[in-house]
Formats: structure tokens, sequence, C-alpha cells
């Protein structure tokens, strides 16, 4: 009776010993350094489930479909190659999932809309196409009107539903729109749409670089209404106001991440100065000191412990750093003889800037806070001038005059992905993307 | 004799062979002291003075001859290279199709030798085929040399490879090798990922190979807990299958229990 039941013991132990050898032996090749690409999104047309969603839907869809394209982390595919019935459920029982891999998407998204009383209700289901089942949902509801702000929030929940980062399609954007009159500064939705002209100051004024105002209360910018350049803020529902009270002509305002400080260039006759001071333009403080050379284009570090911009001390205008007390100024570019316009990322390594390169076009680039490394973002496109980091860090607004006239394009931080942004024609230039 | 004497050449006079005194014995005495210093300072300079130690297992080391072009100036600004986009498309392209030939063509050949074959036996006894397969034995003994080196000259070899030939798991190494390139050119992954959740992320896959080449079997060892990555992971060894076929030494292993792949980004 022992030995049966000893012979089992050791021959389990044996089988398992056995078992761990040959796991043991299998080879292991280990692989890494991935390619990380865009992930292949389909994205379906909603379903409205009553006549008056059926009237928001196109709006609701283009506004959506424009946000996660230009997202950078989907490729949003075309749906003219769609196999799926059109009229297929928004469950994952009633999605027919070995179509839409055949059409090469790995994620998918359906959205439901429906209208409750005065309310657009959108449903999004976002489901991973190669398990088959749904990775997450959203549900909101906005007023009928602000079917735009509805599609850009369920944009920034596919963003964060799958990056655990914010996204940007709720934030806006200032820039200047030549008219008739001169140039006026708008704020919009963070592409273009819904625009809405600040306060113009006259007939044939130049309303020139706004800054929003990081609490999003309002914009401040550069006018000339009384001659001389001066900086102006103005708050929604509000008249402009003098921000900066300087003899001196007072251009290109910054402000403090956290919005409690500015920073603006003051010219003389003879040079331009960077100066800093409190948020309602209390308490000025001159920066830079260097008699007979320019010092312009301040932008803030993310920490808002430095400061950069563009000073020609050099021979040529480059791209320089300082901190908030005008100590500790460093060269950082040294690549190219007409750098300007510095952004600096909100993640605070990168700092995008335009430069004239040897062929005389106006391009983009980044250069590396700590190694000085500069990367090209765009070429052969015309001129691209006046980055604007989204507040994510994640993608870049600038002017690009690639199809003519001057025009807003989006691209990631990387310079992949460029397109234009949705706006009815014009001249638009010198974006600030915000809060 | 005398007069034998006095025609001796001066110079057989002179010659080493014949006893005389030799005036310039001090000099040689000099050099061969010489020499031997000389012999002594380079022995002991070499002693101290270890040159680099040769590795015998050391690997050849590839050199090539690259041409340089200009130098870009270092204060003008970076451009575009659009060299990236150009050298990724020929690579997959010249792969795919050789491994279908190599895959294909064997068995084809083989299956037309063995038609005929298959109609004689049922006309020949047992005896008879016995004294068939003898003989067919007795010509392949009498002829491998020969054969072999035939076999030799027709293979083509490596460009990279070693001119005495590989040993077996250096040929192994060189499977995996290929096997890891083919992989990691198809090790796509969504950039919807996290960046802190990438720093974690480590999946085990097994992959079963058989013999000529094609993925048998693919299987999660160790999930990465996150499905994008796992199912990134398996695709990347699927666009990557059919391998080119293991060598002989690993096709047993290879399609028994298979290879592990651990997937970090």
């Amino acid at each position: 009776m022992i030995k049966p039941r000893l012979f089992l013991r050791v021959s389990g132990l044996g089988w398992f010993l056995v078992a761990a050898v040959a796991e043991a032996q299998v080879p292991v090749l280990e692989i890494s350094g991935a390619n990380f690409r865009p992930m292949p999104l389909a994205v379906a047309a909603p379903q409205a489930q009553d006549p008056k969603a059926k009237v928001k839907a196109a709006e609701f869809d283009a506004t959506l479909l424009f946000d996660l394209s230009a997202s950078g982390i989907f490729q949003v595919l075309d749906r003219k190659s769609f196999l799926a019935d059109r009229n297929e459920g928004v469950t994952a029982s009633s999605i027919n999932f070995a179509r839409w891999a055949n059409v090469g998407a790995d994620g998918l998204v359906k959205t439901e809309l429906s209208s409750e009383g005065d309310l657009l209700r959108a449903d999004l289901h976002f489901f991973t196409v190669g398990t088959g089942k749904e990775q997450f949902k959203l549900t909101h509801s906005t007023p009928e009107r602000d079917v735009r702000k509805l599609a850009h929030i369920l944009a920034d929940g596919v963003y964060r539903g799958l990056t655990r980062e914010p996204g940007p399609f709720q934030s806006h954007l200032a820039y200047v729109r030549k008219t008739a009159q001169g140039k006026e500064v708008y704020v919009s939705d963070w592409d273009g749409k819904n625009g809405q002209v600040m306060n113009s100051g006259g007939p044939n004024v130049l309303n020139v670089l706004p800054a929003l105002l990081p609490d999003g209360s309002g914009v401040a910018f550069t006018t000339y209404r009384t001659g001389k350049p001066m900086i102006f803020v103005q708050r929604f529902g509000s008249p402009a106001a003098p921000l900066v009270k300087s003899d001196h002509m007072a251009t290109g305002i910054a402000f403090s991440p956290d919005g409690k400080r500015i920073a603006y260039s003051l010219a003389s006759a003879e040079s331009t100065q960077i100066w800093v001071a409190q948020a309602d333009g209390s308490g000025p403080k001159q920066l830079t000191d260097t008699p007979y050379f320019i010092n312009t284009s301040p932008s803030w570090a993310p920490d808002g412990k430095r400061i950069a911009f563009v000073s020609n001390q050099g021979g040529s205008p480059q791209i320089y750093v300082m901190n908030t007390d005008g100590s500790g100024v460093r060269r950082l570019t040294f690549q190219g003889n007409y750098n300007q316009t510095p952004d600096w990322s909100p993640r605070g390594d990168l700092i995008a800037f335009t430069a004239r390169d040897e062929r005389r076009a106006f391009d983009l680039f980044t250069v590396n806070v700590d190694t000085g490394k500069i990367t090209r973002l765009t070429q052969d496109q015309g001129d691209n001038e006046e980055p604007a980091f989204s507040p994510n860090g994640r993608l870049i607004i600038f002017s690009s005059g690639r199809t003519g006239t001057s025009r807003l394009f989006v691209m990631s931080s990387d310079g992949s992905n460029q397109l234009p942004l949705p706006m009815e024609s014009g001249t638009y230039s010198t974006p600030d993307w915000g809060r | 004799m005398a007069t034998a004497e006095a025609q001796i050449h001066p110079a057989v006079q002179r010659s080493l062979l014949v006893g005389y005194r030799l005036p310039l014995r001090r000099f040689l005495i000099g050099s061969v002291i010489g020499h031997v210093a000389l012999f002594g300072a380079i022995s002991a300079a070499t002693y101290f003075q270890l040159g680099p130690r040769i590795d015998l297992n050391q690997q050849p080391i590839k050199a090539s001859l690259v041409r340089l072009g200009k130098p870009p100036d270092p204060k003008l600004l970076p451009r575009i290279q659009p060299q990236q986009e150009a050298q990724k498309p020929p690579e997959p392209e010249p792969r795919k199709p050789e491994q279908p030939k190599a895959v294909a063509p064997t068995p084809e050949p083989k299956a037309v030798s063995i038609g005929p074959t298959p109609k004689k036996p049922p006309e020949q006894s047992p005896a008879d085929r016995r004294k068939q397969l003898l003989t067919a034995l007795n010509r392949t003994s009498r002829s491998t040399g020969s054969k072999t080196a035939q076999q030799i000259e027709e293979m083509e070899g490596q460009l990279d490879g070693d001119p005495n030939g590989d040993s077996a798991t250096q040929e192994g190494e060189r499977y995996y090798g290929l096997l890891k390139a083919q992989v990691q050119r198809n090790y796509d992954v969504s950039q919807t990922i996290p960046e802190q959740e990438r720093l974690h992320l480590k999946a085990r896959v097994i992959v079963l190979i058989g013999r000529t080449g094609e993925v048998l079997k693919v299987q999660l060892a160790s999930s990465s807990g996150n499905t994008l990555f796992d199912g990134s992971v398996l695709a990347a060894v699927k666009k990557a299958s059919p391998f080119a076929p293991p060598p002989d030494h690993l096709r047993d292993a290879l399609q028994r229990r298979g290879i592990a792949l651990e997937f970090r980004p």
C-alpha cells in the first residue's frame, strides 16, 4: 500500500520537475523598442434617435471627427472604406467586429444622439476591435445650441479615457484676423470655431499679439489705437482697458502660468528690454539690461521660474532663457540666424520657435531646454510661423501660408499630422492657445 | 708542390675554412654580445609592456567603407531627411516573397519524383524492393563525397557568413536574431497607451514555429495587464509570420516547446 503511494508522490514531483526544466529550456528573446503609432480608429456616423437630434447630428459629427483626427493619437479611418451595416447597433453584442477589423480599425467609436427637452444628449461607446469589448462609455448633455461643446466634451473624454491625460478640446484660442478695418483680436473654441471679436477700438486699428488670460476670463493684446503700441486687457462683457502704463512702446504680453504676473517688452529709441509686473500691471521691474539691443517675445516656463525670450545681443535674433529675476541669462539656440517667437511647452521640456532657414523660408522648430537639441517640425510647406502649444503640450497651433493666405493649422508637437483648422476663409495669424 | 702552393688563389687563402688568424674576431664577439643584448632588451620590453590580448573566441569584426558626405554646417538649422521613409518599405518586400519560395518549391519537386515510384511497387516483389533499396543505398554511399561537395558548392553563402562555416549554436543565434528583427519590424504599439504606463508594461508570448517557418501557435504566457498592449504584441508576431525555416537542430524544439518572446515598449 505504501509503495504505490510513494511512487505516485515521487512520480508527481518528477513530472513537476520535468515541466519546470522544460519551461526553463524555452529560449527567451527580449524585444523592446516599439514603434508607437496612432491608433487606427473608426468613428461611425452618429445615430440620431429623434428628428431634433438629427438636425444637430452633422455638426456634432464634424466637430467630434476633427477633434479625434487632430488629437495625434488616432489615425481616423475614412468612412468610405467601412464595411459594416449602417444600422448596426451600439452594443458589443450587436457589432460585427470582424468587419471593423477588416478595414484596419483597432478602435471603434459609436455615438447615439437624442434630445431631452431643450437638452441634447450624447452616448459614446468606445470599443477595442481586437477583443470585441466595450472599453468605456461616456454620456453627456448640453443645451442644443452648444452641440459643438458637447462634441468637444466627448472628445476630451475619449482622450482621457485612453491616455489618462486631459484632452485639449474644451480649451480656447485667441488669434488675429485681418479685416477690412484693420487687424482684430478674436477668441474662439480651440478649433477656431465660434470666434468672437474683441473690442476693436475703432476703424483702421491694429490689434495684435493676443494672450489669453490664464483664468479664461478674457484676453490681453497689443493695440495701436493711440498711435504707439500699448498693452490692453479685455474681459468678456467689459470694455478694453490699458494694462501696462508706460511712456515707452509696450508690446508682446505673456501671462505667467499661475496668472499672477505678466511679462512684456518696452521699447525706447535705442533698445528694447523685457519687464515683469503683477497681473494688474503694478510693480513693474526691468529684467534685461542690454543697451542698444532688442529683447522681446517673452514666454513663461510652466513652473513660472524662467522666461524664454528673443535677443539680438549675440549679433542675430536667437532664443535665450533667464530666471524671472533677470539672472542666469543663457543662449539656447546656436543654429540659424533668425530665431524668434518662442513658446514654452506646458510640459516644460521644449520651446517651439520660428526660424528663417538658409533658404529664407520661415519654419517651425523645437529646442530642448536641457540639451539644446533643435528639431525641425515643418519643411517645404510655405512659411510657417508663430507656434502655440496646447494646454496639455501635445499639440501646436501655428500660422501657415502654404495655401496662399496665412491660415491656422494644428499638428502634433513632433510636427506630424498637420491639419488646417476648420475656419471660414480669411487671413489669420499669431495664435495663442490657452484654457 | 711549391708551384702548386704558389698557384692557390688569394681568396682561398682567406677562406674561413682554412685555419689562420682572424683580425675580425673581436668584432664578431662584440656583434654577438650586441645581438644578445638587443634580443634580451626586446624580449624584456615585450614582457613588461604586454600588447592587447588576442581573444581567440572573438567574433569577426565587420568593417565596411562608407563614403562620407559633406558634413552639415553646424550653424545651419536641421532639415528633415526623407530617407527614413525610403529605406523602410524595401525591407519587408524582398523578405516576404523569399519565404514562400523556399517553402513552396521543395515539396513540389519531391511530389513529382515520388509520383512515379508508388506506381512501381505493386508490380515488384518485396525482395526486388529490398534489392532496389540496397543498390540505391550503395549508390548514395559511393557518391556521398562528391555529392556533398556539389551541394556545398550549389548552396549560396550568406553575405555576412563566416568563411570557415558557422557552428550549430552560432546558426541558432543567427536564426534567433533574424526572428527578433522580423518581429521588431512589426512591433507597432498604439500611441494611446499612457506614458506612465509604458514604463511598466511587460508581456510574454510563447510562439510555436513549424518546419517551414510558419507560426503554428501564438499564446500569451503572461499578460501586461493592458489589453491594447497585449493585442499589439500578438499582432506583431502574427504580422511577422512566416519566419525563415528553422535550422535543423532547432526544428523540433521550436515546434514542440516553441520560443518565448518577452516584450517591453
